[in-house]
């Protein structure tokens, strides 16, 4: 992790970037707060948390039966067993899209999101339009994300208002016949993981 | 450290009373029914906008965001929680910080309402910064070590007991309420006929456990709602919300 502080900053620190630096320097000077600890922390979900986490987790289920019903049925555990979990996903819940069902995940009173699959959430999720017209007009929504369902798929709101934190499995496309875990893994988005998005075999995931 | 007693630290450190009494502490006027329930509202605008899909904007963001982590796991906090302090910000301050700063108000409301540090402090710290000063580090590796176990670390709730209320298919109300502090209860399902959809387990009730109550865990429930029920017509076709509620919420319908 570079410091941002210390440095020369081609700009004037904006006043809540100059508090949050002073917070910092504050707890350090107390010795409460560690730099190696914020770091540890900041390197943690730029490194090794995020929707390359939940990719895999997509891919295992799409090539793999058994471990696709114990995703389904008690997801904490099939987690774990590709080495994944932590805070925000304590209670993990995986819903399936098919056919004629569309899951899609959000939370109108704060921010909750699994994070040990799909990491920090992106700004959009956290955002008062989302929050706001995810549940009131979620086919509005997905048109902007470019899709539209037909009139015969169900859309299911997850609203995560408590503990339980929920990841879409999604659909494996058609033409992805014979295609191996890791080649799958790269279509797997994070937002066909939150259900704003569907795979696509042309598409490759950005991590 | 065994894992434990990383388990134990967590729920200490995660779950700990407030350090006084709450009464003691300033709340926006407007209590907890806030701005932050946002579901149905209308005037935000588009949800994809450039720069959207970002986890962070600023450099300065990620290190807020371990802040505040740190600030819980470490104990250097009191009241009851960040979200629920995020929660008493003055509606037009909420809206109008970023979300990373709203990180940054809690963090810090923890820290003054314990007495980790006290009114103005940061404020003076901010004038030397200003001045030219650098932000000093402070080095302990056990604490990035400990901070790593409790993020990896899974706590799941309790299993529901035998006895539920409310089985899959029966049902349900959402009450009609008007809390003025925290609740997972969103004010677009009060009133609400749903159906219980499963029980997902066994949880403290977060309206009165995040102010230090002591409160037996609850069922909760995975609760669907039917588009109509909750909007009125659509020209859309019909949708269907699910929301995780705690016994508490709901009577029978």
């Amino acid at each position: 992790m570079t410091h941002e502080h210390g440095h020369h900053h081609p700009r004037p620190a904006s006043a809540v970037e100059l508090r949050a630096r002073a917070l910092e320097a504050l707890l350090a000077e107390r010795g409460l707060v560690s730099t190696d600890a914020i770091d540890a922390v900041v390197e943690l979900y730029e490194r090794d948390v995020g929707p390359q986490n939940g990719a895999k987790v997509v891919a295992r289920a799409w090539v793999d039966e058994r471990y696709r019903e114990r995703l389904l049925s008690t997801a904490n555990d099939a987690i774990t067993e590709l080495g994944f979990g932590g805070a925000e996903g304590d209670n993990m819940v995986v819903v399936e899209n098919t056919p004629t069902v569309h899951n899609m995940i959000v939370c109108t009173l704060c921010s909750c999101y699994p994070w040990p699959v799909l990491g920090l959430p992106p700004s959009w999720y956290k955002s008062p339009p989302y929050r706001a017209r995810a549940v009131s007009e979620p086919r509005a929504v997905l048109r902007e994300f470019g899709l539209e369902l037909g009139d015969e798929v169900e859309i299911r709101v997850w609203d995560s208002s408590a503990e339980v934190r929920y990841l879409v499995l999604p659909m494996r496309p058609t033409e992805t016949d014979g295609w191996s875990e890791h080649e799958l893994a790269a279509i797997v988005t994070r937002d066909c993981m939150i259900g704003t998005a569907v795979p696509s075999a042309r598409e490759t995931a950005i991590a | 450290m065994s894992a434990d007693a990383v388990v134990v630290a967590r729920r200490e450190r995660t779950g700990s009373l407030p350090d006084k009494p709450m009464s003691d502490f300033e709340y926006a006027d407007s209590g907890m029914d806030g701005v932050h329930d946002m579901g149905g509202m209308h005037g935000f605008g588009r949800v994809v906008e450039p720069g959207s899909e970002l986890a962070y904007h600023e450099g300065w963001e990620p290190r807020v965001f371990a802040i505040q982590m740190l600030v819980g796991l470490e104990g250097l906090g009191a009241g009851p929680g960040g979200r629920p302090v995020r929660e008493e910000m003055e509606p037009a301050h909420y809206l109008a910080a970023s979300y990373y700063e709203r990180w940054l108000y809690s963090a810090e409301q923890r820290l003054l309402r314990k007495g980790t540090i006290t009114p103005g402090e940061v404020e003076g710290v901010m004038e030397r910064l200003a001045a030219g000063e650098s932000v000093p580090e402070h080095s302990d590796a056990a604490m990035a070590e400990r901070m790593r176990a409790d993020l990896r670390a899974v706590y799941p709730m309790d299993a529901p007991p035998a006895d539920v209320r409310f089985d899959r298919g029966q049902r349900v109300r959402v009450r009609r309420m008007h809390p003025a502090g925290h609740t997972r209860c969103p004010r677009y399902a009060r009133g609400a006929l749903g159906v219980i959809e499963c029980v997902r387990g066994a949880d403290r009730l977060p309206d009165r456990a995040v102010y230090g109550e002591q409160v037996t865990p609850e069922p909760v429930y995975s609760v669907a709602f039917r588009s109509q029920e909750l909007w009125g017509p659509s020209e859309e076709a019909p949708w269907t919300i699910l929301l995780d509620l705690w016994d508490s919420y709901l009577d029978p319908a």
